[in-house]
């Protein structure tokens, strides 16, 4: 192998790792502060996407309004998860099964009201950064780059907010023990519809962004969200940081499998590992017997 | 023949051109002023013919499904404004066949037979087996049109036609891109328009059954034109990172790159990709590049790329003509290459039809049974070129790979992305090319 090849494939890993990363963040802090598999997490993601091209592309906006657009766009739909669907079920026994169902039928949703108001035909997400970086004879593009620096910046504002502030204190209580919380004051309710809110946000930087590589299409969230997935499960239920990491890390893997044993081995390799990470630690590489998931 | 049908075909010879502009028969051009003939003075006022479409109206091939409808929509406005059929107007019904399993298209297939008593499926394509739906057409005895591409369906009607009698490919199978691709390069190099680099051949592919059907014939049949596979890669899909398969490519560069994975955004990707650091390599991919979004995404990228369709619209009279109505009624942006599909399979089937003297309900076996007899017979000539069946195997002729003659089979078409600013170049096959082939620019640079 040379030093070309090694590049490339270290850059196709660090791309893709990137892409699962920045489609992570948001599922793994919902599931690890609700409890809450959050299937519609593709949806949102397209609806983010979308949002910023109709911001920039439709009503000629500049950059920093079109992704404005999508956070807002994310954080109103997670809103509406909350109020529409997800309060009515928070006392019901079997909640973390319940709300899987309602958010498969929120993908639907999701998904058709997109094809709807956008039509069928993919389209190319208006921001783009030009230009690239020559390593060797590997270029590797800007966007890439700027995928992966929005993945760990994400990872470090939801880090800072979990850890530094009010709200952040409030969620972590919440994901340790819900009744607790509330009884010690935490208005559970609102802490759900905050996340939920800000997981949505998320969601819909992480759609800009993977968009700008692969295109919009109505469906374009099922795929990173699969992989997230099974990111969240190899990392740990909930543990942003260890989802952030093991997306790369899985990113790297895949690239390398890909290479060396063929592209349809790639997302094969990844759920060899994830069937070995769930034998060798039930909890994933970063989880903890305890439901300290944050 | 019956008296009656002998009249109106005696009429149909001598109809004048005001009464077929008034019909718009002049308007809609190729082979349907056969059907204005047939009809007569009949205006479309008798008991509705329901027809049916199971189509992916949702999911990741929407973009198609929605212009099959809009086909289909179109060919049944203007047959009824020729009166229909014998009189009788076409009425639509469209069911969703989402991700297109098997399973979902026969469900899709079974309601249009249950609710509204179609007495024909007029589809574009499912990407299931392409061998599921048949079993429902030939149990109801009822017609079915479709595109979807796939040898299957050849080997399915040649194991028993009598079974079958009912169902039709109106497009060549995929293996065609094969071989027709093959000649195609021969055919550059004899003209010293292209020059091979050296003799490997890159064949990437994904795990569906149409594409890897393409991509094996390619295997099987490019050692005839001097070809040796240097790599044979199936992708899993969606895929956008291609570095991995490009660093193989790179490694061992070989003179013609095929791609025989059809989604739009992820081929306009592989350009994106490739571009910055070529390998001086022809590319060629299959379907995917005839669709809007291959532009929109890749941009400047896609320009030199290869492509092929074994269906698609011409850019001749009837299909420039067809491509205005198409987008007028449907939009700008409006995939007319699509949609023209079942606008002429609609054609098709609406002309043996009246030919037969009515299409038959479900369970009028003998009826359709004439009908099918008269879309063997029939060589229609619509927006896509000529569609003309191969006996026993209910499936159209390709030209120029099946036949030499380009009114008896329909066209490969071979275009070019020469400035992804405008429509691409249709260079082949003569008669029905209208640009030239040029180098890409990074073969020429």
């Amino acid at each position: 192998m040379t030093l070309d090849i090694l590049t490339q494939i270290i850059a196709s890993g660090l791309t893709l790792g990137a892409m699962y990363a920045v489609s992570t963040v948001g599922l793994s802090l919902v599931w690890g502060s609700l409890g809450m598999l959050n299937l519609a997490h593709g949806g949102l993601m397209a609806f983010g996407g979308y949002s910023a091209y109709y911001a920039m592309g439709a009503l000629g906006l500049p950059l920093p309004a079109g992704l404005l657009a999508a956070i807002l766009m994310g954080g109103l739909l997670g809103a509406l998860t909350y109020h529409g669907a997800v309060r009515f079920m928070l006392r019901q026994k079997a909640f973390e099964t319940n709300v899987v169902i309602a958010t498969v039928g929120l993908a639907f949703v999701l998904e058709n009201a997109v094809l709807k108001l956008f039509g069928a035909q993919a389209q190319r997400q208006p921001l783009q950064v030009e230009g690239a970086i020559q390593v060797g004879n590997v270029v590797v593009p800007l966007q890439n780059i700027l995928i992966l620096a929005t993945a760990l910046l994400l990872m470090l504002l939801v880090a800072l907010l979990l850890k530094k502030s009010r709200i952040g204190r409030a969620v972590r209580a919440t994901a340790m023990n819900r009744e607790a919380a509330q009884l010690m004051g935490v208005r559970v309710g609102q802490i759900y519809a905050l996340v939920l809110m800000l997981a949505g946000a998320l969601a819909a930087v992480s759609g800009v962004m993977i968009s700008s590589l692969t295109g919009l299409s109505p469906g374009m969230g099922a795929d990173p969200m699969l992989k997230a997935f099974i990111i969240c499960v190899v990392a740990g239920l909930g543990n942003v940081y260890g989802a952030v990491s093991a997306a790369l890390a899985l990113g790297l893997i895949e690239a390398l499998a890909q290479f060396v044993l063929g592209v349809r081995f790639g997302f094969a390799t990844l759920l060899l590992i994830v069937i070995v990470v769930l034998i060798w630690r039930p909890n994933g590489l970063f989880g903890r017997q305890q439901v300290t998931r944050l | 023949m019956s008296n009656k049908l002998k009249e109106k075909l005696e009429k149909a010879a001598t109809i004048g051109r005001r009464e077929l502009f008034n019909r718009g028969v002049v308007v809609a051009g190729g082979s349907a002023a056969i059907l204005a003939g047939l009809n007569g003075e009949a205006k479309a006022e008798g008991e509705p013919i329901p027809v049916g479409q199971a189509t992916p109206l949702t999911g990741f091939a929407a973009a198609d499904g929605i212009e099959f409808q809009n086909g289909l929509n179109l060919a049944c406005e203007e047959i009824n404004a020729m009166g229909g059929i014998l009189g009788r107007p076409l009425e639509p019904y469209f069911e969703d066949t989402k991700e297109m399993g098997d399973a979902t298209n026969i469900q899709a297939v079974q309601r249009l037979i249950d609710r509204h008593g179609v007495y024909a499926i007029l589809n574009g394509y499912n990407v299931g087996s392409g061998t599921a739906i048949q079993e429902v057409i030939a149990d109801a005895g009822i017609i079915y049109v479709h595109y979807d591409t796939t040898i299957g369906h050849n080997n399915l009607i040649k194991s028993n036609p009598e079974r079958y009698y009912g169902s039709f490919q109106a497009d060549p199978a995929e293996y065609w891109y094969g071989p027709g691709y093959l000649k195609f390069m021969q055919q550059l190099e004899e003209q010293g328009k292209w020059k091979r680099a050296n003799n490997k051949m890159a064949i990437i592919t994904s795990a569906g059954v149409y594409s890897i059907n393409i991509a094996n014939a390619l295997k099987e049949t490019g050692k005839d034109y001097g070809w040796e596979v240097s790599l044979f890669e199936t992708v899993n899909v969606p895929i956008s990172e291609w570095g991995p398969t490009l660093a193989k490519i790179r490694q061992d560069p070989p003179g013609a790159i095929a791609i025989t994975h059809f989604y739009p955004q992820d081929l306009a990707q592989f350009m994106v990709q490739f571009v910055p650091n070529p390998t001086p390599s022809l590319i060629y991919m299959q379907y995917g590049p005839t669709l809007p979004a291959f532009r929109e995404v890749g941009k400047e990228a896609v320009n030199g790329v290869l492509f092929a369709t074994v269906v698609g619209c011409l850019q001749d009279e009837i299909g420039r003509a067809f491509e205005k109505r198409y987008k007028e009624k449907f939009g700008a942006n409006a995939g007319h290459m699509s949609g023209g599909q079942t606008f002429d399979g609609a054609y098709v089937w609406a002309i043996a039809a009246a030919l037969a003297g009515g299409p038959g309900e479900q369970g009028n076996d003998e009826q359709n049974r004439k009908v099918a007899t008269r879309m063997n017979q029939l060589i229609y000539r619509g927006v896509n070129g000529t569609t003309r069946f191969i006996p026993n195997e209910n499936a159209a002729y390709t030209y120029p790979t099946q036949t030499n003659d380009s009114s008896l089979g329909m066209p490969h078409l071979f275009l070019q992305h020469q400035d992804y600013t405008k429509e691409p170049a249709l260079i082949a096959p003569a008669p029905y090319g209208v640009g030239e082939f040029i180098l890409p620019p990074w073969i020429n640079a």
